[in-house]
């Protein structure tokens, strides 16, 4: 038998880096965020059946499968040309809200709730969700299983399957509701409501009310002033599933609203020599280098930039805490990239009030499930909002619906060149000339990047942890002097 | 009766990635028997706790990258080779480690053994459905070593 240790950095011989550059004077001159690249993702999907794209896409991103499901069914019904049926919507938009719950939740308890919890200045070893159960009890983390637990439960019996569903058609879903797995997702969607409820005390209690993280949040080194996008509803509100792509710009006035078909007419790519991943940006705007501000095409796509982006929130208790937020904050649009884990919670709370609407709502358990498409397919766009930005899958066919070209625009990749910004915004807040760079200094430079809650795909399902980064700093001639890593 | 869950663990889409899935699935073809659960998994941390409970043993299957490894090579390990893992926070999740004693701290029905079986992959950034040669011809390799840690149900295996 093959005995062996295994660094956990060795997993992946593609992790994402963070590079920080000083100047002569010892302080940041400039810092980068590396992504790794994959490969042949075109060719691989060029000749396949279009409606394959639902189960294949899922499978390029071990975190949000169900986003890429939903984006890729959403193409399929532009591409066929064919309206889902209203209860189908209804059955996709419950998945999703069940699904934005557990997203959100873990992003809370697991990544963001360690630094505020225990501190960003507190080792590592106990700065993770045992230090947190540790500090807090023991029922935190029970109730964070449980509530993963029940809403995997709710993504399994409507996706069919429960880590890559399987439910999404053109024009439909596959599988009805019965009466007896909608008044259990009820049930479910009630307690979410009051985790999330709980969730905002907790941040309340912990963050708000402590003036050292309050200071922390609103400080310069943590704010930019950007784009913000996010999709809305008809009257402008937050929705996760379906809508207009609005755009509101660093005043927080609307600048843009497109259809998905549209998104081409609004977005660009930049490459830059140093990384794989390109840095999308509004076109109309321009790109304008690596800054801030209105005449910077960058834009943000996460929870706070929808919430940003929208006039507010569809359900009632989201609404006010939404109204609460912009209030502490001082009016939209908010820039302090840290406010994003209140509008993380905010937007739980509206999952799981749209859950139970959605469960309450007679037509859920109909049995009209699916239009079935009668049209040649040529050219699909569909978007939803991914947990970390919103999601666009588009797909080009031959008559016969087989794939000639797909491009996607994943959530993460939204925010690469803000998170550029932010990374390198933070280290230069907290490099000073002279001063030594501790363990407490990196975890505060990653914590700005954490906040968008990057995801990078295939990488996430790690044996060791998760996808490894590491930050490198590097003085004015080019040498390595100091490293940290994170698996 | 004694659960077991064999379960493979990547990207059955990113070559080599999905070498766990693909044991799975052959050591699925191999067993008959109500008392093994075949399953698949694209993520770790949570979603394998999630995915040990209430089973006695589990059989891990995944991909792996060591410094100077060779294409193919399959490892025996425990989850007392990742220690450093514990001691690092995450970017996205928490790690194996941190997974495994978050699930002992909470009480929750944990499995009394954890084998892994790993594979070392040569390519897990290319889209493509089936692994390089190497990694192709270590899967019947993994397979039988992770049956060979299904002691209790031996007697089952099929015989193709």
């Amino acid at each position: 038998m093959t005995k062996i240790m295994i660094n956990p950095i060795t997993r992946l011989e593609g992790h994402g880096k963070i590079a920080i550059f000083l100047n002569e004077e010892g302080e940041v001159e400039n810092a980068y965020l590396q992504i790794p690249e994959l490969r042949g993702f075109e060719k691989f999907c060029e000749g396949r059946p279009a409606e394959d794209m639902p189960q294949i896409m899922q499978r390029i991103c071990g975190v949000c499968p169900e986003a890429h499901h939903l984006a890729a069914t959403k193409a399929l019904d532009s591409l066929f040309n064919v309206e889902p049926t209203s209860t189908a919507r209804k059955l996709r938009e419950l998945l999703y809200s069940a699904f934005f719950v557990t997203d959100h939740a873990t992003h809370f308890y697991i990544l963001a709730g360690p630094d505020f919890i225990m501190g960003p200045e507190s080792p590592p070893a106990e700065r993770n969700i045992l230090g947190v159960i540790g500090k807090v009890g023991l029922e935190i983390g029970k109730k964070v299983i449980q509530t993963r637990q029940q809403n995997h439960w709710v993504i399994q019996t409507i996706g069919g399957r429960g880590i890559h569903p399987v439910f999404g058609l053109p024009g439909g879903v596959s599988k009805v509701l019965s009466e007896e797995n909608r008044a259990k997702a009820e049930e479910i969607a009630l307690q979410d409501v009051e985790f999330a409820r709980f969730s905002l005390k907790i941040f309340d209690d912990l963050v708000l009310k402590n003036k050292e993280y309050l200071d922390m949040v609103l400080s310069d080194t943590y704010t930019h002033r950007t784009y913000y996008m996010g999709l809305v509803d008809e009257n402008n509100k937050v929705n996760f599933y379906d809508g207009k792509v609005r755009v509101v710009d660093p005043q927080g006035k609307e600048f843009t609203k497109y259809s998905p078909s549209e998104y081409l007419d609004n977005l660009s790519e930049r490459v830059e020599p140093w990384t794989y991943l390109k840095f999308p940006y509004l076109k109309k705007v321009g790109w304008n280098g690596f800054i801030d501000g209105e005449t910077s095409g960058i834009y943000r796509a996460t929870p706070l930039s929808r919430l940003n982006a929208a006039d507010g929130m569809a359900t009632p208790l989201a609404q006010e805490e939404y109204e609460k937020m912009y209030a502490a904050l001082g009016g939209k649009p908010v820039h302090h990239t840290l406010a994003t884990h209140w509008a993380r919670l905010i937007e739980m709370l509206y999952a799981a009030e749209r859950m139970l609407e959605l469960c309450r709502d007679p037509e859920i358990t109909g049995p009209d499930i699916r239009n079935i498409p009668t049209e040649v397919p040529s050219e699909g766009v569909g978007i939803v909002e991914a947990p970390r930005g919103t999601l666009t899958h588009h797909y080009i066919t031959d008559e016969k619906g087989l794939i000639k070209k797909c491009n996607l625009i994943v959530g993460t990749t939204n925010n690469y060149a803000a998170m550029s910004l932010t990374i390198k915004k933070a280290a230069q807040g907290l490099i000073r000339k002279g001063a030594e760079i501790t363990e407490g200094l990196l975890n505060r430079i990653e914590l700005a990047w954490r906040a968008y809650d990057p995801c990078m795909g295939c990488a996430t399902h790690t044996l060791p942890g998760e996808l490894p980064v590491e930050i490198a700093v590097y003085d004015a001639d080019g040498t390595l002097i100091d490293t940290a890593r994170r698996s | 009766m004694e659960k077991t869950l064999v379960l493979g663990i990547g990207n059955s889409v990113l070559c080599d990635d999905g070498v766990g899935i693909r044991v799975a699935t052959e050591v699925g073809k191999k067993v008959s028997d109500p008392a093994i659960t075949i399953a698949e998994a694209c993520q770790g941390g949570l979603f394998l706790l999630e995915a040990f409970l209430g089973y006695d043993h589990v059989v891990l299957i995944d991909a792996i990258q060591t410094k100077g490894g060779i294409p193919g090579q399959v490892y025996e390990l425990q989850p007392e080779d990742f220690p450093s893992a514990l001691h690092l926070s995450s970017p996205h999740q928490v790690d194996f480690a941190t997974a495994l004693k978050l699930g002992k701290s909470l009480g929750l029905p944990m499995p009394s053994s954890i084998d892994i079986v790993a594979v070392e992959a040569e390519d897990v950034t290319t889209f493509r459905e089936i692994c390089t040669p190497e990694v192709e011809k270590a899967i019947p390799v993994a397979v039988e070593m992770a049956l060979r840690k299904c002691p209790a149900h031996i007697n089952h295996i099929r015989e193709d």
